[in-house]
């Protein structure tokens, strides 16, 4: 039996053995592909992601909120203790409401004496989370919303209070949303009252760095973080969170989204800023032909507004 | 009339696959998303090794790669690479399963240990050599650490749990012979 099986070995031997090497020259090849031609294989991948992840969905879901029951189980061992402090900081919310709504009301003044309009541009699409990313290296999540909901690549992503990521990588039904602590994740922001503006770098981190600030002595902890809307990547005035001083003495920033349990998230629909294309505006040469021109671009405004 | 050995060999097969799954399903489940202070180990690289050591015959390369491309894709690494290297590693480590089928179990630890250095080595040159961006090595060096003090716990799993075991002694010295 045993030199039966040897024998086929033998046999087999070199063939097996050209199929090794024709099997890692295939592997090499793909990864060179997609080191050439990225944008392709990243698509497939978006697309295989895609058709996988959501069969899982049934499986995936009801484990998730199994593992969250146990833990919320496990925080009512401790409840005594938890009723007490939400009691108190029942308490100090009380007092901050109260600020709230007068800060509200001068607001609404303010707004109304100035005649200012908030962008009404600025609205959202609500997903689950399905999947993270299956590696400790990257930082990401996979939503069940996807180029038939409308996502494009690019737009922010926000919990119930604070900026998480963006969309990178849509497929038909699933999005990723490459989170801020994601080593690869670099946004503007602005550090709130002192104006200083800087580069959040995630760095496979809970809290990410800040990164060229211009002058870190008027940065303190505690500061609020928003997002700066520079370069068109973010609408402006996100809020990311708090800046701390982490223990190698760098200025980071606790998140405002609750990076432990990201379970619903909205992805924002913004539109690009509006760029001024042609110079001749100014100094019309040609009155007539320039006329006809404004109701056909007028009408794609506002279907972009809608859309 | 089906030949019981070769039923155990497809049953062992269809084993590592659907280990695979479940792996790769834990793995893709959004328990926590803060990002991890110590990296858990790569249990699909420690099943690999640990059964390509004991029957061969019940990891085909062809298992291997699709496992491994598969999550190469799913985990967002660049697509290929790792499978390749992790093929070329399980090869390396098959052609020496007999010989090593006699050395005691340390020995078989420090074989995979280096083979896994060598094979992160080789897949942090090949990513440097093309210029693609990498994660931090404090984070890689972890979960190497992790993976190979994962190893004799994979190997003791496999024995005690799933019954793998290697062919007997008699068996392996007439392979040999």
């Amino acid at each position: 039996m045993a030199r039966d099986r040897n024998a086929d070995i033998d046999f087999a031997g070199p063939v097996r053995r050209i199929l090794i090497v024709v099997l890692a020259l295939a592997l090499s090849a793909t990864f060179l592909l997609w080191r050439i031609d990225s944008p392709r294989v990243e698509r497939f991948r978006a697309a295989l992601v895609d058709k996988v992840v959501p069969n899982m969905d049934w499986a995936l879901l009801p484990v998730t909120k199994a593992v969250g029951m146990v833990e919320g189980f496990r925080s009512y061992a401790r409840i005594y203790e938890q009723n007490t402090e939400l009691k108190r900081e029942l308490q100090q919310m009380k007092a901050w409401k109260e600020a709230a709504v007068q800060l509200e009301q001068q607001n609404a003044k303010l707004l109304a004496q100035n005649q200012v309009r908030l962008d009404p541009q600025l609205t959202s699409v609500s997903g689950v989370v399905l999947a993270d990313s299956g590696s400790p290296f990257r930082q990401s999540v996979l939503l069940n919303v996807g180029s038939r909901d409308g996502i494009v690549d690019g737009w922010a992503t926000m919990d119930g209070l604070g900026l998480v990521g963006r969309i990178s990588g849509v497929g038909a039904s699933t999005s990723r949303v490459i989170l801020l602590t994601d080593s690869t994740s670099r946004i503007p922001v602005t550090v709130q009252p002192s104006g200083q503006k800087a580069l959040l770098a995630g760095d496979n981190s809970a809290a990410p760095p800040l990164e060229f600030l211009e002058n870190p002595e008027q940065v303190r902890p505690g500061d609020r973080v928003v997002s700066s809307g520079d370069g068109g990547v973010f609408p402006a005035g996100l809020l990311v969170g708090q800046v701390a001083q982490g223990v190698d003495r760098r200025m980071r920033v606790r998140m405002a989204a609750d990076y432990e349990r990201l379970d619903f998230l909205r992805v924002l629909r913004s539109h690009p800023a509006e760029r001024i294309t042609d110079a001749g505006v100014l100094i019309p040469p040609e009155v007539p032909p320039a006329l006809p021109v404004e109701p056909e671009v007028a009408p794609e405004t506002e279907t972009e507004a809608g859309g | 009339m089906i030949d019981p050995v070769t039923t155990r060999r497809w049953s062992y097969r269809a084993l590592f696959v659907a280990l695979a799954a479940a792996l790769l399903f834990v793995r893709l489940l959004p328990l926590s998303t803060l990002p991890a202070q110590i990296p858990g180990p790569d249990l699909m690289l420690c099943i690999t090794f640990a059964w390509v050591l004991r029957r061969p015959d019940f990891v085909p390369a062809l298992a291997i790669v699709a496992v491994f491309l598969i999550e190469d894709m799913l985990a967002m690494r660049p697509p290929g690479l790792w499978a390749m290297v992790v093929l070329l590693g399980s090869e390396f480590l098959r052609d020496r399963a007999s010989a090593m089928r006699g050395l005691p179990f340390l020995a078989e630890w420090a074989t995979v240990t280096a083979v896994m250095a060598l094979m992160l080595l080789a897949n942090r040159t090949i990513l440097a050599l093309v210029v693609v961006p990498q994660t931090g090595l404090g984070l890689t060096l972890l979960q190497f650490v992790t993976t190979v003090l994962a190893y004799p716990l994979v190997v003791a799993a496999s024995h005690l749990a799933l019954g793998l075991r290697a062919p007997s002694e008699i068996d392996g010295m007439g392979s040999r012979a």
